[in-house]
């Protein structure tokens, strides 16, 4: 159950990095916000669905083996993926000027796709004469945690693009 | 040909300036020395151990005292406006991009050429013998270091934490060619050829250069302008 958990909130988070990275190269040709909210959305919902799902990997190795941390290949690779997205969030925290900040956020999440599949398969070669301990089955699961998932991505993006509306009669609000 | 002309250009003025100052190399290559030096202390050189975890030291050095060099690579222009100068100027993004590239990866090769017979007198592993091959390893490796630092550098030369971001940013995206380059050189540097099974290493290695070169490539007018 927990193995299916952890795998079903993993594609879920692979589908949310490749509708971010679309979102980002749409963004970035047509210069249109609600593309930037879409890609920042998908990502906090990935993000945050990768650390469920490493810790019931975990907390499923544990009741399974005894141990918590096995270097499973897969757990591994989502490990290194939060670590490669969760600056995505730091960067936008850092940089003020909006446009500025969604054109960087949409270079890192550009590139952040092009490196999933080369982790991935360098994992899995460094990680291979190991025992994979997880069994292979998202099953059910993916259903109720992808819609789950894109449910909370709809909701961020409609604060986000809210939020955005706010700063903008802000904005017009000083400049009168 | 101007192309080329353009990019030695770039190359050359920040090689220059760097060899006239040498802010940033200097402190590359005590930091590298430091960190081999301290190294000792975790792993006893005289044990078998250190052979086989040889490779991934070597290159856990390579990729901190890189990142020392490549901070400096954008954030130098910021004083007087020198950076919005160089967009100015009449060379497209992509050269002023590829001459970065080439003058960082000249400074960190020269740190690395350095560090390796230190790290190979403090730790007695044989480098010499398979010199060419692991100097090929140290070629690809360090153009995959600079071309993501180099990127990522422009992308963070305006915002106020960019030294605590250009690592974070890097160093899980330069994972899968970390990971191939400290592959290859643990048998290189024991004095052994590459063996057949890591060939796949060295096509990761290659193929994470080009896609990355590529896709840098293709983004580098964003990253400069916004």
């Amino acid at each position: 159950m927990l193995a299916a958990l952890f795998d079903s909130s993993v594609w879920t988070a692979m589908a949310a990095a490749a509708v971010a990275a679309v979102a980002s190269v749409l963004f970035l040709r047509s210069r249109n916000f609600l593309y930037d909210s879409l890609a920042l959305a998908a990502t906090e919902i990935g993000l945050l669905l990768l650390a469920c799902g490493i810790v019931a990997g975990a907390i499923g190795s544990r009741l399974a083996g005894g141990l918590w941390w096995t270097w499973d290949s897969r757990l591994t690779t989502a490990l290194i993926g939060f670590l490669l997205y969760a600056p995505y969030l730091m960067l936008r925290r850092a940089i003020e000027e909006p446009t500025r900040r969604a054109a960087s956020a949409a270079v890192v999440c550009i590139f952040a796709l092009f490196d999933i599949p080369l982790i991935a398969l360098t994992v899995n070669w460094w990680l291979a004469r190991r025992t994979v301990s997880l069994p292979v089955s998202a099953g059910w699961t993916i259903l109720p945690v992808s819609l789950l998932g894109a449910g909370c991505a709809w909701i961020r993006l409609r604060q986000e693009q809210q939020r955005r509306a706010q700063d903008a009669e802000r904005r017009t609000a000083q400049e009168i | 040909m101007k192309y080329v002309r353009q990019v030695a250009t770039v190359a050359m003025k920040d090689v220059r300036a760097e060899l006239r100052t040498k802010e940033a190399i200097n402190a590359s290559l005590a930091f590298a020395l430091m960190i081999l030096l301290l190294f000792s202390y975790t792993f006893d050189p005289e044990q078998e151990m250190m052979r086989q975890v040889s490779g991934g030291l070597l290159w856990i050095v390579f990729a901190f005292a890189g990142t020392l060099t490549l901070n400096r690579s954008f954030a130098r222009e910021l004083p007087n406006d020198c950076l919005d100068a160089l967009i100015a100027a009449p060379i497209p993004g992509s050269a002023l991009f590829l001459g970065k590239c080439f003058a960082s990866f000249v400074l960190v090769l020269a740190v690395e050429l350095v560090s390796l017979p230190v790290f190979g007198i403090f730790y007695r592993v044989h480098w010499t013998p398979q010199f060419p091959a692991l100097f090929g390893v140290l070629l690809l490796g360090t153009w995959a270091l600079t071309i993501i630092g180099t990127i990522f550098s422009a992308l963070t030369v305006n915002i106020k934490l960019r030294e605590v971001m250009l690592p974070m940013l890097t160093y899980p995206i330069l994972m899968p060619a970390l990971m191939s380059a400290m592959r290859l050189t643990t048998s290189l540097v024991n004095g052994q050829p590459i063996p057949e099974d890591d060939f796949a290493w060295l096509k990761m290695l290659i193929g994470f250069d080009v896609v990355f070169t590529a896709v840098s490539l293709a983004l580098v007018e964003t990253v400069l302008v916004g």
